[in-house]
């Protein structure tokens, strides 16, 4: 891997943290030093547990601190996950067999074996999730804590699927451990880079044509789903979106606009930027490999790269994380990728469905009228 | 967090040498930093120090290069990985280098320093660190003061005084600060250097101008004495903190500059009555103090602070909130009184 000057996102150990923190019934414990526990802690917002490594314990092996801790935790009445760290994932030692008279989950995802997203996965595979075909309804994924909007995401998701009548399965990774094993047998997603791979799956939820393909399929699985109270909401508000739209565009031109973001939002937020404000997308720096090639996309993961590409094009507007607003400060900024630092940010806004689109879209107006004055 | 109380394990919770030592170096405008090790680790600080930025109305963001260590560096070494980086970083428009390593290369035995001390465009500085291997965050802090002030060469003396070990990622940072300027301003005496804050390496080089250190508290006592035995500059081992700590603080400086102060002395204490009279209304109250995460040296203030009051400290009542460190000279004990205030009257 080459050197990357001040990389902009988190490593395999926090993705397994973000996963296995979603659920109700899991104590995760991080299996490194204070240093590496700290940051999870602090980004996740969740109650995590640390083995807080010292010299000695690399030195003569860290099988007596990690006991120390495990047996501390015992009779919590919740699943212990251990997450390992670099370091003690290359001191040699057969973490198994030093396991072997605890029940827990053993998650292998040092920050050196990737990015966040493989973290995630590794985590939620080693949780041996299931379907049971006596669970009804579908799966929501692409949950996960290291993403500010997440919450909103699941609450809109499962209140498109309750206006559907469709009944929510599991959700991934924001449920009660105990539906792992239980999942329905389809899912819907609110987040690609964050699939689930469990289930069949339906679709995904983000912005309105997306929506109407998935709940066209859900109508199509599930002969008791109803989804034309939720075609009559995309309709209605796809209305109030395109009006304030004209209205922006009878004053302002369409913003140039460059986009920072995991793929899945990325794309999300270039199709509905271009759809109802005609805006040029000048180039999308995804954090993660983009998933379809394009001459106006690619791999940014370095704040340099981030810095040369907004003084290249001096967008009108900058779709990223707070890294990306710091740049400069004459494009208009909208928060899309954490972190989102500088702002108080307590209600759990949505991404995904008719809410997310029309909390998007009126972020992008706001700030792009804003930015004139 | 599972913590384990035994007398071998104090600093377990002592944080990483690294973010320790990156919130020192980040703070040389004309410097790159480069971290040897994973790019997660240099991400996890990198998104703190923004934070931290944010929060304290920096805009611009420091420069933290990763050598990306990968599995098959980890297997084979990271030497090249990292004279490969150094190589490119050199290239850059920056006064010096410096180099901070991870746990992670401490544990496969990378010879960072042999590396470092290869042939380079601009100094290259290697910072003792190596996550948790290293230590704390506070020797990390100290290790990367230490490395600085030795580029630092001695100077002739001049009628001020150099601020020492600012915690950086402190949310009042520049409160403290200020409120130490209005002291030292108030008896004539200028700062020199903010060791370090916002510096570039021609600041630090007049490190040794100052003919007194006032060190922000006693965690970098070490930094202290090796400024001392550098440049032969006393110490002043803490920021005023308290009422009376305050006070003994403007007759020590003074003292040490040979300024009469006791117009200023009489003029502080004027402003401490009024703070009194100000708060009155939670006299005689009863409180309880958490001491989770909170300096030793700050009960100490808040007991001085609750017996100008007559406040009863009872641990069965209400709690009000201290912050981590002690609060800084008069204006930190106001700040204080503002929260106890609120937290009495909810």
């Amino acid at each position: 891997m080459p050197e990357c000057e001040n990389p902009l996102w988190p490593c395999a150990m926090t993705g397994a943290a973000a996963c296995l923190a979603g659920f109700e019934g899991v104590t995760v414990v991080i299996h490194g030093s204070s240093g590496c526990y700290y940051y999870p802690a602090t980004l996740l917002h969740a109650p995590l547990q640390g083995t807080f490594l010292l010299e000695n314990d690399v030195i003569f092996g860290s099988e007596q601190r990690l006991h120390e801790v495990l047996d501390g935790l015992s009779g919590c009445g919740k699943k212990i996950a251990v997450v390992m760290t670099c370091v003690p994932a290359i001191l040699g030692e057969d973490i198994r067999s030093m396991l072997r008279d605890y029940d827990v989950v053993l998650v292998d995802s040092p920050g050196f074996s990737g990015d966040v997203e493989v973290g995630y996965k590794k985590a939620l595979s080693a949780l041996v999730p299931a379907i049971d075909a006596e669970t009804p309804g579908i799966n929501i994924d692409g949950v996960c804590l290291f993403d500010p909007f997440s919450t909103g995401n699941v609450r809109e998701t499962i209140r498109l699927l309750g206006n559907a009548s469709v009944p929510v399965g599991t959700i991934f990774c924001s449920d009660h451990l105990g539906k792992v094993r239980h999942a329905a047998a389809y899912t819907v997603g609110t987040n690609r880079d964050f699939s689930s791979g469990v289930g069949e799956w339906v679709g995904g939820t983000l912005g309105f044509e997306e929506i109407k393909a998935t709940m066209t399929k859900v109508s199509s699985i599930f002969p008791y789903a109803d989804p034309d109270p939720v075609f009559k909401e995309i309709e209605r508000e796809d209305e109030r979106i395109v009006r304030a739209c004209d209205k922006f565009l009878r004053r302002f031109d369409p913003p140039q606009t460059l986009i920072f973001a995991g793929f899945s939002y990325a794309t999300f937020a270039a199709y509905t930027l271009k759809h109802y404000l005609d805006a040029e997308v000048l180039y999308i720096g995804s954090r993660n490999e983009p998933g379809a090639a394009s001459p106006k996309a690619g791999c940014v993961q370095g704040f340099s790269r981030v810095k040369d590409l907004i003084r290249h094009y001096n967008p009108d507007l900058v779709i990223g994380s707070s890294f990306e607003q710091s740049v400069d400060p004459k494009p208009a900024f909208v928060g899309l990728t954490p972190p989102v630092r500088g702002i108080v940010k307590l209600a759990p806004h949505p991404v995904t469905g008719i809410s997310g689109s029309l909390s998007f879209i009126e972020n992008v107006l706001n700030a792009c009228m804003d930015r004139g004055k | 967090m599972t913590l384990n109380p035994s007398p071998l394990n104090l600093s377990r919770s002592g944080g990483c040498t690294l973010t320790g030592a990156l919130s020192v170096t980040t703070h040389v405008r004309d410097a790159i930093t480069i971290i040897h090790g994973p790019k997660g680790c240099t991400h996890h600080n990198f998104s703190l120090l923004h934070a931290t930025a944010v929060e304290n109305e920096r805009v611009s963001l420091p420069d933290i290069i990763s050598t990306g260590l990968s599995e098959s560096d980890i297997i084979f070494g990271g030497e090249g990985a990292l004279r490969q980086t150094l190589n490119k970083a050199a290239l850059q428009n920056c006064s010096v280098i410096f180099v901070l390593s991870t746990c992670l290369v401490e544990t496969i035995g990378d010879d960072v320093a042999a590396v470092c001390h290869g042939s380079y465009r601009i100094p290259v500085i290697q910072i003792p660190t190596a996550g948790f291997l290293g230590g704390t965050f506070q020797n990390g802090v100290n290790n990367a003061l230490n490395a600085i002030a030795d580029t630092a060469e001695p100077c002739p003396k001049a009628l001020c005084v150099n601020i020492i070990g600012e915690k950086n990622l402190e949310y009042e940072v520049e409160e403290n600060y200020a409120e130490v300027c209005r002291l030292l301003g108030a008896i004539g005496i200028p700062v020199n250097v903010r060791f370090l804050r916002d510096c570039s390496m021609g600041d630090i080089s007049r490190l040794g101008a100052a003919r007194l250190n006032i060190l922000r508290d006693g965690e970098v006592w070490a930094v202290g004495e090796r400024l001392r035995y550098r440049f032969d500059t006393p110490y002043i081992p803490s920021f005023p903190v308290g009422f009376a700590g305050t006070i003994r603080f403007i007759e020590e400086v003074a003292g040490c500059f040979g300024v009469n102060c006791a117009r200023v002395v009489h003029e502080e204490k004027n402003l401490q009555k009024e703070i009194l009279t100000e708060f009155e209304d939670i006299a005689g109250t009863s409180v309880s103090f958490d001491p989770a995460g909170v300096a030793s040296g700050t009960f100490p203030v808040a007991r001085e602070i609750a017996g100008h009051f007559g406040i009863t400290i009872d641990p069965g009542s209400l709690t009000v909130p201290l912050q981590l460190s002690p609060p800084v000279g008069t204006n930190g004990v106001r700040h204080m009184l503002h929260r106890w205030r609120r937290a009495i009257h909810a």
